[in-house]
């Protein structure tokens, strides 16, 4: 079997626990993102065949990207960056996120997610503005973790491109 | 113009052809004919190429691996078809799939299946040692009370340290290379387990600024510790319940050492194919190890002290009721054997053994066998209705009491007959056939080897009185001095041949017989020998005797002395008196030897 770490990244509140837990139930508490900073998850997929173990680190959002843990990025084989459509500063972070991702861990592949699908009347996010993240990434794609749209198909595409890098 | 004709030798004539002047074909047949030949075999190999077996084989080796080095295509492409074809094969030929993989499928059946026993035999060990123990009471009610399992209770009680469960850790992704577990212990969600320990160690190290050399080694909670070893790509991180010891922490290093080593480069590389770290299973069973609590072996002063009187008491109980029980059988085997005796059953009556049965009133006192033996007979009771043995023996013995024999005689039984030996007086055999035969089992009495005293000595001196011989002198019928002296051995004789003949009741006559020698007239030579007889029958006769009776009577002239005639000695030998004895009646028959019948 193949395994591979994922992180979950994203300003705070911009659903990025949500989002996991359409994907898995997991066995560690949500206390964990404010104690430790992380809470990681797993998830078994079958991508064209091949048996998939994705560890999914779910990094704690602070709007200070700064207090993100680097230590938590190392040895990540792609990541997942989230933006809430209807907070506009999430996007900044989110950029600033990628930056430190891409030097951390180096170019691997990574899906753009604009949550909060559902609320879209509310959006103050517009699509150029998130132009420069959407060159580099994998796959960009509107999700809602309240629905579930979209989120499987995200991670799965994040594998597909995980295992041709 | 050469060179124009040589650049284009393929298209212009397809263009002249459509010219389709006869002089163009002409002209072209004649400068272009062996090229067009061959364009036209070319056109045709084209136009019909099919790639042939040995071209593929040639290139195929290559063309998979340089193919298998860009993606992972063609392996995705070659698992279906390789599945069909196994399952193909194992259904045409399974033979040939079982002898390929025997090898390596009975090793891994075996030593899963003696870590199985192994863990299964240690279970029931504890478990049926504490089972019937006061402490395993306790546990049981405390099982019991927190409805858990008894055996889980023992195992925590009992259970000094145990390695549940082991972590081998991809350092830097903190991604699971392989886990395993002890019997029993259920996991679930160990790659994101595996992950939040990669992580926990991560958030010590930033928030207390450590090198990434550095890492946590230990976590403790409750009774439950893991130990984390590092290695240079690897952790092993060790789930313990209990204390384990600190050389169990040798082990472990040992273990990602010698992991490193064998697995060095596939650790540099990984990429998150975990397939090649399977083989390090066994590496990571060997460290599921386990100690359990031994049970104290000193024991109590006391104790012991108390074992070894015990062990006294029983040692003492067990020599007497071994010695008890041999005097018991010893005596049974006596009285078993006993002539006169019948044991017919034994019963436990008021705490004694009492033996019911026969007894022979002449049979030995059953109470002396019990002496004899040791065994103490207060402890035993006799029930013996008293009735009559014929066994030999004891007819012997009831012989011995009736006939009451001296001991001179020797009494043996042969059969119904009593044999007698030896000597014995003549009252005593007078009387011992009529004793004999009311003996009960008795009907024969033998007494060919019985020697009557009595008549012995009764015919020695029957014997002695008739060699006696009382001379006289030529003519004379007075007797000499010198025969005087001989007359009283004579009565001497008499008087105990008297003696005896009252013994055996016999009543005799005594001839006193005078002889004369030829010499002279016969009747004066009748006459003198009745004188003779007459005169010794005088001395003789007093004083009376008791049965004897004697008789003298004149014989004439000694007819053997006639032989001798002529000489003096002779004659003088004639001139006497000589005695024989007669039986005249028997008043109590003598009895013959010889044997009789019973009735």
């Amino acid at each position: 079997m193949i395994q591979k770490k994922i992180c979950l990244l994203g300003a705070f509140a911009v659903g990025k626990t949500s989002l996991v837990k359409r994907l898995v139930s997991g066995i560690f508490s949500d206390k964990y993102l404010t104690t430790v900073g992380v809470k990681i998850d797993q998830k078994k997929l079958s991508i064209r065949g091949q048996d998939l173990m994705m560890v999914i680190w779910d990094l704690y959002g602070d709007d200070d990207f700064q207090k993100v843990r680097a230590s938590y990025l190392q040895g990540s084989s792609g990541y997942i960056l989230v933006i809430d459509g209807t907070r506009k500063e999430t996007v900044d972070v989110a950029g600033k996120l990628h930056e430190l991702a891409q030097k951390t861990i180096g170019p691997v592949p990574f899906v753009l997610l604009l949550n909060k699908h559902d609320l879209v009347d509310e959006w103050v996010v517009e699509c150029p503005m998130v132009s420069d993240l959407r060159d580099q990434a994998c796959l960009v794609s509107m999700v809602s973790a309240k629905t579930g749209e979209g989120v499987e198909a995200a991670f799965t595409a994040l594998s597909e491109a995980m295992l041709r890098s | 113009m050469e060179r124009t004709r040589r650049s284009s030798p393929v298209s212009p004539p397809l263009e002249y052809a459509k010219e389709g002047t006869e002089d163009f074909s002409v002209l072209r047949r004649l400068l272009l004919a062996p090229e067009q030949v061959q364009l036209d075999r070319l056109r045709q190999r084209l136009d019909t190429f099919v790639v042939g077996p040995e071209e593929v084989s040639n290139v195929l080796p290559d063309a998979i691996r340089l193919r298998a080095q860009q993606d992972n295509r063609l392996l995705a492409s070659m698992v279906p078809i390789t599945q069909e074809a196994l399952a193909l094969s194992i259904k045409q030929s399974p033979q040939l799939i079982s002898d390929s993989i025997a090898p390596i499928l009975g090793s891994a059946i075996r030593k899963a299946l003696s870590r199985a026993m192994r863990e299964m035999l240690q279970s029931l060990n504890q478990t049926l040692e504490y089972s019937m123990s006061w402490q395993g009471l306790q546990w049981r009610w405390e099982a019991w009370k927190t409805g858990r399992p008894f055996v889980e209770v023992v195992l925590l009680h009992t259970l000094r340290f145990r390695v549940e469960q082991l972590f081998l850790i991809h350092k830097k992704t903190g991604l699971l290379l392989n886990h395993v577990m002890a019997e029993g212990i259920s996991s679930q969600g160990e790659a994101a387990i595996s992950g939040m320990l990669t992580a926990i160690q991560d958030f010590v190290r930033d928030s207390f600024q450590q090198s990434q050399d550095e890492g946590l080694e230990s976590l403790r909670i409750g009774d439950l510790t893991v130990w984390i070893e590092q290695g240079s790509s690897a952790i092993l991180a060790t789930v313990i319940r209990g204390t384990p010891p600190v050389k169990l922490r040798d082990v472990l290093q040992n273990t990602l050492d010698s992991l490193h080593a064998q697995y060095s480069d596939s650790l540099k590389n990984f990429q998150g194919d975990t397939a090649v770290f399977l083989e390090t299973r066994p590496f990571l069973e060997d460290c599921l190890q386990a100690q359990f609590v031994k049970k104290q072996k000193g024991l109590p002063v006391a104790f012991l002290v108390l074992c070894a009187l015990l062990l006294a008491l029983l040692g003492w109980w067990a020599y007497h009721a071994s010695l008890h029980h041999q005097q018991w059988t010893e005596f049974l085997k006596r009285i078993g054997a006993e002539p006169g005796i019948v044991v017919t059953s034994i019963q436990e009556e008021e705490g004694r053994r009492v033996l019911h049965g026969w007894r022979d009133p002449l049979a030995v006192d059953p109470e002396r066998l019990l002496e004899e033996v040791g065994y103490s007979s207060n402890a035993v009771g006799f029930h013996l209705e008293p009735f009559i043995a014929l066994t030999p023996e004891m007819v012997h013995k009831r012989a011995i009491q009736v006939l009451q024999p001296p001991e001179s005689v020797e009494v043996s039984i042969e059969g119904n007959r009593i044999v007698l030996m030896g000597e014995s007086s003549h009252r005593w055999i007078s009387r011992v056939d009529q004793s004999a035969m009311a003996i009960p089992g008795v009907s024969e009495i033998s007494m060919e080897r019985l020697i009557d005293t009595d008549v012995k000595q009764f015919e020695t001196l029957r014997n002695a009185l008739e060699q006696q011989a009382i001379f006289f002198l030529e003519g004379q019928g007075r007797l000499p001095d010198r025969e005087l002296v001989k007359t009283q051995q004579v009565k001497h004789i008499l008087q105990e041949l008297d003696k005896e003949a009252v013994k055996l009741g016999r009543e005799l006559s005594i001839d006193v017989m005078g002889y004369s020698s030829p010499v002279g007239s016969q009747s004066i030579n009748l006459l003198l020998s009745e004188m003779r007889a007459k005169k010794v029958l005088d001395i003789l006769s007093e004083p009376p005797y008791q049965v004897l009776k004697l008789a003298a009577m004149g014989k004439g002239v000694d007819p053997d002395g006639t032989s001798v005639a002529g000489e003096e000695k002779g004659y003088a030998r004639s001139r006497r008196v000589s005695f024989k004895v007669v039986e005249a009646k028997t008043i109590h028959p003598p009895r013959e030897a010889g044997v009789r019948k019973g009735p």
